[in-house]
């Protein structure tokens, strides 16, 4: 909460300055990509490859700037990325027994 | 000792409620239900939580300057710039990154590994995308719910300048989409279940019978907390219309905001492993 400890006015200010409407046009179009890419003969390596990328550059606009994380301390990221080097370590667990049974 | 009234306002604006106490005991008896395959007493939780969400948000409602207890908090709390409530928010939010990717990541291995799995029972190609799913209803569904994200931050936009227009006009637009994504979900799911023979424990087209499970389990997981973000949508905009935001006083706001985008981010990585990987 930016009143809670900056005061209405810097919120305010700096509120001005964020580019909502951008990042909803962003999204839309990366969605509008990714609609497509499914039917593009691609090898399934390179489907997967761009479909999570452009997952992840849509999670990193919502979290930067729909959650505000980029407004925020940094060591309020350290949350989430605590959460997410979990979840690394569980992928490469999976991956590790997909590959040897 | 002089002065009662003063020391009970105090303590009541640290939110003393007993509450969230019977909530988390009607969730507790209510899980044992579900682990014990005790159908009574998971009615049981069920009637308690309910009964404590109701009393809860009937003591919320009684008086709207309870918000202030994020101001409060932030007050007390030894971190800069952010209260307990949003700290306590974000937390929840790592817990949730967590189940959400074991969700993901089990249904991923049943895909990798079911050619190894040596049964019958479970042998078959995963589905190409469209095969079964509805790619371009899912991806109308998709965009409904990223404007929806737009139009939870723009409502904590009007918030912050205390436009209370514009603050319950988003905040009710970001209910109705809520409600939209759920109805669509929920179409879907009668549609597929009834008229594709896609359930639990069988897929049509000799698709894998695990394909069903896996994605009922992922979207209906993601469904269960779109529910939830539009109850408590449904909340903080009941809460607006009678004028309980103002400039300093909106935490409840950006709390459920940060909520909503979350499922919203969790939908973002769903919806490509779920509807367009490939087969």
């Amino acid at each position: 909460m930016a009143e809670t400890s900056m005061g209405p006015g810097p919120a305010i200010e700096e509120h001005a300055k964020r580019p909502y409407l951008i990042v909803f046009v962003a999204l839309a179009v990366v969605t509008g990509i990714e609609l497509s890419v499914y039917s593009f003969p691609l090898a399934h390596i390179e489907i997967i490859s761009i479909l999570m990328a452009t997952a992840t550059i849509k999670g990193g606009l919502v979290v930067g700037y729909y959650m505000h994380l980029r407004y925020e301390p940094r060591w309020i990221a350290l949350i989430p990325l605590g959460g997410l080097g979990l979840v690394a370590v569980l992928v490469a667990a999976l991956t590790s027994t997909s590959a040897h049974p | 000792m002089a002065h009662p009234e003063p020391a009970g306002h105090q303590e009541e604006e640290h939110h003393g409620s007993p509450w969230p106490v019977i909530i988390a005991v009607g969730m507790g008896v209510g899980y044992v239900g579900i682990v014990t395959a005790s159908i009574p007493m998971l009615l049981a939780g069920v009637v308690i939580f309910v009964g404590g969400a109701g009393g809860w948000i009937h003591q919320d409602m009684q008086r709207p300057s309870s918000a202030f207890y994020g101001l409060a908090a932030s007050v007390e709390s030894r971190f800069p710039r952010v209260s307990a409530r949003k700290l306590g928010m974000w937390l929840l939010l790592a817990t949730e990154i967590m189940f959400f990717s074991a969700i993901i990541g089990a249904s991923w291995t049943l895909r990798l590994r079911t050619t190894l799995l040596g049964t019958p029972l479970f042998q078959g190609p995963w589905a190409a995308p469209n095969q079964i799913l509805n790619v371009p209803l899912t991806g109308l569904n998709t965009f409904i719910l990223i404007c929806s994200s737009v139009t939870m931050v723009e409502a904590f936009a009007a918030a912050e300048k205390d436009d209370q227009r514009r603050l319950r006009l988003f905040l009710l637009a970001t209910l109705v989409l809520g409600i939209i994504f759920v109805s669509i979900q929920a179409y879907e799911y009668q549609k597929l279940y009834f008229q594709e023979g896609l359930t639990f424990k069988s897929a049509p087209d000799g698709v894998n019978p695990l394909y069903g499970a896996t994605f009922y389990a992922q979207t209906g997981v993601h469904g269960s907390h779109v529910i939830a973000g539009v109850l408590a949508l449904a909340y903080v905009t009941r809460k607006a219309f009678k004028g309980a935001f103002t400039k300093e006083n909106h935490e409840a706001v950006e709390l459920v905001g940060l909520y909503w985008h979350f499922v919203d981010v969790v939908w973002i990585f769903l919806f490509p492993i779920v509807y367009l990987l490939p087969a």
